[in-house]
């Protein structure tokens, strides 16, 4: 987009700015009345507009010396050559008109007087083109840096939010109530295991405040809140809830956001073994990969079962948590395929 | 006169805390515990509880179908850690609604409340059941249907059509038919306009089955679906498929 002509308040500015130039220019061939001003101003004042746009042309340029990119020689060369034509190419037109008014509208002499004009004229029009190059990168280096402030912005607002949202959706209310029940349930029949699973309880709510303020945990510790939340719903669910883990202690002390892992674990649950029947094994294993740290979550489920609602709400949670934390070098793959639920998740592994 | 109960919850936990409090009770006799929709379904068809302590949120089959499923005579009470049932647990007429965790003292109300309710033995007409299973707006994926004590879940997408026969509909799915009492009314307003249109008084059509659509008299038009079948259209029924099929 250009950033003059497209705007109609912006062409009227420019072309207004162009009106003391054109003074001048008059000034400048009217000097010691080698050109009356009447003369002076007949040829200048259309010129100057014709000009006007041919100056605004060195914005193609752009392309053929991007500031960036060029080296300073380039840049000079691309523009100073580019002058001289749009100079040059200008003089013509203007000798053109001048030869017209002569010989046609019957100003005698007027193309003579203008010839001896011309050296001056295209050092000025030179000098003129390169202004509204140097004029135009100043604008277009404005511009892009508004913009790009105003999107760093937004990218953290929007990176702040999702944290937020993903956090507080961390611990569903019903776990809490459904652990509450269990251990209701415990209290009687067995005193021992009731205080077991309120001490688990608390570990899991201490951990997730805790971890949950940090910028990065280490996997290890993000590993035993993950199997923390997963002792208490053995608990709720007896038998019906088999975990298979496997941790390569190689990616222990890697440091991941908070939390991250949790909201799969907990999707194995709800949507994989409590809906099924039978119950259901969930399998969390890690390791390094090539790039940072795999883990993969899995879980059984029946193809029956209903879709739960809110399905696929904490993945989505995860997904745009790592896509702000990591850009594209973190990815989530949910693989719903043959009877298993498989989420992988990979992300770099900063120590 | 005893109260017969039974339990339905999936987590056998929860199950134990009811036991647990009901053994409180001398007039109540515990005659059923079940771990899903299914058992559920068969307990109360052979045993006939007068009170079914029900969760909502199980495998295969949740509370709510376990209710359309075994409907009229059964007091129900909804016990669940979720309060967003609330408004379609009283749409079904249920007894009561305890949110989990809960202590004997809220049961107990809950069962005084039930106690009374049964001896004016007002039964839910089935209408209401059904129509209430579902939260408006939101389309049926599947229907639960029951054939003696055995329960058939069947996802909408594999009914062909469905017939209006007297005070039952029947089901039309991969060459069975199953019946439910219910009226092809409802079972429209459950289902997805955009898939499922009332070809006739009688008729519900799965456009998905439909092969061609035939002419035979002036104003009335023939169904012919991808197996054969051959169903009558009306002259409204014409303009709905059409407008769907537009």
């Amino acid at each position: 987009m250009h950033p003059i002509l497209t705007n109609r308040s912006r062409t009227l500015l420019y072309l207004a700015s162009w009106i003391p130039v054109a003074l001048l220019l008059m000034g400048i061939v009217a000097r010691g009345g080698a050109m009356p001003w009447s003369e002076a101003a007949l040829i200048l004042i259309p010129m100057c507009l014709v000009y006007a746009f041919i100056c605004q042309a060195s914005w193609y340029l752009r392309r053929a010396a991007p500031l960036r990119e060029s080296d300073i020689v380039r840049l000079l060369t691309t523009h100073a050559s580019a002058a001289a034509v749009s100079a040059g190419v200008w003089i013509g037109i203007a000798w053109v008109w001048a030869y017209l008014l002569d010989s046609t509208l019957y100003v005698n002499g007027i193309a003579e007087r203008f010839t001896q004009q011309i050296p001056i004229l295209f050092v000025c029009g030179v000098l003129l083109f390169l202004l509204v190059v140097a004029f135009n990168y100043l604008l277009i280096t404005l511009e892009a840096s508004q913009r790009a402030e105003s999107k760093a912005l937004e990218l953290h607002v929007l990176a702040r939010e999702a944290e937020l949202r993903a956090l507080r959706a961390q611990i569903d209310p019903h776990f809490l109530f459904n652990s509450l029940n269990s251990i209701n349930a415990l209290i009687m029949s067995d005193p021992a295991a009731a205080r077991k699973m309120c001490v688990l309880l608390a570990d899991f709510l201490r951990g997730s405040l805790k971890l949950g303020g940090e910028q990065r945990i280490t996997l290890l510790e993000e590993m035993r809140l993950a199997e923390c939340y997963l002792d208490i719903e053995r608990v709720r669910f007896g038998a019906r809830l088999q975990v298979e883990r496997h941790i390569d202690p190689e990616c222990e002390t890697c440091l991941v956001p908070p939390l991250i892992m949790q909201p799969l674990v907990e999707n194995a649950i709800t949507h994989g073994v409590a809906p099924a029947l039978n119950g259901g094994v969930v399998r969390v294993h890690a390791e390094r990969s090539r790039t940072g740290v795999k883990i993969v979550v899995e879980n059984p489920f029946e193809v029956e079962s209903k879709p739960n609602n809110g399905a696929g709400v904490g993945l989505k949670n995860v997904k745009m948590r790592l896509a702000n934390l990591y850009k594209d070098d973190a990815r989530l793959d949910v693989d719903p395929g043959d009877g298993w639920f498989r989420v992988e998740l990979q992300m770099p592994c900063n120590h | 006169m005893k109260l017969k109960i039974a339990i339905v919850d999936d987590e056998e936990l929860a199950r134990g805390l009811l036991r647990e409090y009901l053994s409180a009770y001398d007039d109540i006799e515990i005659v059923g515990e079940c771990a899903n929709g299914f058992e559920a379904v068969k307990t109360v068809a052979e045993l006939k509880p007068d009170l079914l302590l029900l969760d909502i949120q199980m495998p295969r089959l949740d509370g709510f179908e376990v209710l359309e499923l075994v409907g009229r005579d059964v007091g129900v009470i909804f016990v669940t850690a979720f309060d967003k049932y609330a408004l379609r647990a009283f749409e079904v007429h249920a007894v009561d609604y305890l949110l989990k965790p809960f202590g004997p003292e809220r049961l107990r109300e809950a069962l005084i409340r039930a106690r009374k309710r049964l001896e004016t033995k007002v039964s839910t007409p089935i209408r209401e059941l059904t129509g209430a299973a579902r939260p408006p707006g939101v389309h049926l994926e599947r229907v639960a249907l029951r054939d003696g004590a055995s329960v058939h879940v069947i996802p909408v997408s594999k009914i062909d059509y469905v017939e209006a026969q007297d005070d039952y509909v029947c089901f039309r799915s991969e060459g069975k038919r199953l019946l439910k009492q219910q009226t092809l009314a409802d079972v429209e307003g459950g289902l997805n306009p955009a898939q499922f249109v009332r070809i006739h008084r009688s008729y519900i059509l799965n456009i998905e089955r439909l092969a061609k659509l035939e002419l035979y008299a002036k104003d009335s038009h023939a169904a012919i679906l991808r197996d054969g079948t051959r169903l009558p259209v009306s002259r409204s029924g014409y303009a709905r498929l059409n407008a769907v099929l537009k």
